[in-house]
């Protein structure tokens, strides 16, 4: 496939969805400050379920569009990564108002956006499988399926499902305290 | 006694020790078997037993009695029709290690030293228990402990200990691993709650010579709120009165996202969380239940309390650790026969999660140490005219990832004032023409006619707790 600019086969998909999660965000906070309650609840669906797409499922719009492009490996990863990182970084922003930056970085690490990262390799690796078999229906000379892509896949969606299982939650969450603690004490802030 | 002037929510000439003078009286005639006029029943002779139970989280308003559209819970409501319902009872840092520690100690999280939920228990002073336990109570502690430190403290004058601390001492609905008595034993029912009763009634059922103290601390209304599984769907087809601000995303959004509302509807994890209370309500009716059996009801003291309450959407917020009246206000109902002239009656005065120890050792005739800073709400219960509290300080200390900074604050009988560490402005809010807390008069014109004297009269109780 030939390769196109940085703008084109990096920027631009990654752009496109991070301006639809903003734009979602934005509007979800306003729409509760409608009177209408019909109008709040209709707009607070459409805006919530934008963002959540975006955050969550924006490597099926990102992905392709950068492998069409000629992004690399790296490349197509890193562009998928952004809207996420973007709201990683908005919680990050959230958590400074009450604690320090050590703190608030290693938010960065809370089990919520250690699903996300396993949920959206998991994508990426079903996608790269899916316009890998694209190009071989193309006539193009590409394995259409890799070994190690595919497993890499499933334990991601495996470590989702499991991870969850595993208390609901809440050893997970247990462990992601037991580790604050050993690095940053009770945290009170006094 | 100092006057009272009801017109000025700043007036507290109420001192502490008022306050002792009088329940030093109260005391002496519960002691003496005399009884108070208008009660059921003489006071017990000697010392009375005690049954405190400690619920998880439980709104206020999560009661039959209280009006709430759908909830059942006839227990809490028998409890409340012969005993007395506190409709101000607080917490004074909303979140469970520090209030747990209020409980069991009386005095404030700044005094105890649990700061948050993961700030050791460091034993700085006494429980309730301790004291009781050395005027010769037969002591228990039964279920949900939760002061942070490695494994659980060693209480060696407890009579019966039975705790977990699986999950961060949060423990678990199911199949709950438990430590009895130092030692790790599985359960032997399935349901948490229903164990916690089994242990609770064993423990009255055995032979003594001593009065009783049960401390009974159910997990129940804690994330994941699970009811037993006979109750699980009995509210599938009720609306839960959520408000408006709520939508079906909120539970997903910022700094909601650690509440356990991640998955599933808010209003489905709603209707899960009264079903859980509905389990718990039929587990404290089984003890109300022994103690009619076994004829305890009429010299047992029954109280009932919840650590928080709980948000479920207002200002847009899920859980606890927020100032506002849904996440600081408790359930508190108190039965006590031989002290109570109005039995269903109600109380407006002012009580705090601090408030209980003095009272149970007052009840007990037991000297109140020096470190307790509640106060014995033994008068009250005497009495529905009986002067209560006109101010009382909150305090709150950040807890990672509850993105919440330091607060402190003052609350009267008609105001809050809170500040916060940061860049947050401070929120003043008049709790009678704006009991939701929706309209912050700070830097009003309004607000800035009571700002002076809410911000000297918090640092004047605060002072008081540190001197």
């Amino acid at each position: 496939m030939e390769r196109q600019s940085f703008a084109k086969r990096f920027i631009f998909p990654a752009l496109i969805v991070l301006i639809v999660a903003a734009g979602a965000w934005i509007g979800y906070h306003l729409a509760w400050r409608l009177d209408n309650r019909s109008l709040h609840d209709t707009l607070a669906q459409v805006f919530g379920i934008l963002l959540f797409a975006s955050v969550a499922f924006g490597p099926l719009v990102v992905y392709p569009i950068a492998y069409r492009r000629g992004a690399s490996g790296i490349e197509r990863v890193l562009a998928c990564l952004v809207t996420p990182f973007a709201w990683a970084t908005k919680d990050f922003f959230r958590m400074l108002a009450a604690f320090t930056v050590g703190e608030s970085l290693y938010f960065y690490l809370n089990p919520l956006n250690i699903w996300l990262i396993l949920l959206l390799t998991a994508e990426m690796a079903f996608l790269e499988l899916v316009m890998r078999r694209g190009r071989v229906r193309r006539g193009e000379d590409v394995r259409a399926f890799s070994v190690p892509v595919f497993l890499v896949g499933v334990l991601a969606i495996g470590l989702v499902f499991a991870l969850y299982a595993w208390g609901r939650g809440e050893n997970v969450f247990s462990y992601y305290l037991v580790v604050y603690r050993m690095i940053f004490g009770a945290g009170a802030g006094l | 006694m100092s006057e009272n002037n009801n017109n000025n929510p700043f007036h507290t000439d109420i001192t502490r020790r008022d306050m002792l003078k009088v329940m030093g009286a109260t005391a002496a005639a519960g002691l003496t078997g005399l009884s108070i006029p208008g009660t059921s029943n003489a006071a017990p002779p000697g010392q009375p037993n005690i049954i405190f139970i400690l619920s998880d989280n439980v709104r206020y308003d999560c009661m039959g009695v209280t009006g709430h559209p759908f909830i059942q819970t006839p227990a809490l409501d028998r409890l409340a029709g012969e005993g007395l319902l506190f409709e101000n009872a607080f917490n004074t840092t909303s979140l469970c290690s520090p209030s747990r520690a209020s409980f069991l100690t009386g005095a404030y999280a700044r005094s105890h030293g649990v700061l948050n939920n993961s700030t050791p228990w460091t034993e700085s002073m006494p429980f309730f228990l301790e004291n009781l336990s050395e005027s010769g109570y037969d002591t228990a502690f039964i279920g949900k402990f939760h002061l942070p430190g490695e494994g659980l403290p060693e209480l060696p004058y407890l009579n019966e200990y039975v705790s977990f601390t699986i999950k961060e001492h949060q423990g678990q609905y199911f199949n709950c691993p438990l430590v009895v008595n130092g030692k790790e034993e599985p359960s032997n029912t399935p349901y948490l709650i229903t164990e916690l009763t089994d242990r609770a009634l064993s423990y009255l059922d055995r032979d003594r010579d001593d009065p009783f103290c049960l401390y009974l601390s159910y997990k129940t209304a804690h994330f994941p709120f699970l009811p037993p599984k006979d109750l699980a769907g009995m509210y599938a087809d009720e609306i839960p009165p959520i408000p408006g601000e709520v939508d079906p995303w909120l539970g997903k959004a910022d700094g909601n996202v650690f509440e356990g509302t991640m998955v599933g509807s808010i209003e489905n994890l709603y209707r899960r969380y009264c079903e859980a209370i509905a389990g718990m309500d039929r587990e404290i009716d089984r003890v109300l239940a022994y103690l009619d059996e076994a004829g305890l009801a009429d010299n047992t003291i029954v109280i009932y309390a919840s650590d928080n309450g709980y948000m479920w959407g207002e200002h847009r917020l899920i859980g606890i650790n927020w100032h506002y009246e849904e996440s600081i206000k408790l359930q508190f109902i108190v039965r006590c026969p031989w002290l109570v002239p109005d039995a269903g009656g109600t109380r407006s005065q002012m009580v705090l999660n601090v408030d209980l120890a003095p009272t149970l050792l007052d009840l007990a005739g037991v000297n109140i140490p020096d470190h307790v800073q509640g106060t014995s709400f033994l008068p009250i219960l005497s009495g529905a005219d009986a002067p209560g509290r006109d101010a009382w300080f909150y305090e709150y200390y950040k807890y990672f990832p509850e993105d919440v900074p330091n607060i402190i604050g003052v609350r009267t009988k008609t105001h809050k004032y809170v500040e916060f560490e940061g860049r947050r402005k401070p929120e003043l809010y008049d709790l009678v023409s704006d009991p939701k807390e929706n309209n912050n008069l700070y830097n009003t014109s309004e607000g800035e006619a009571l700002t002076g004297e809410l911000v000297d009269l918090m640092h004047s109780l605060m002072a008081e707790l540190d001197a």
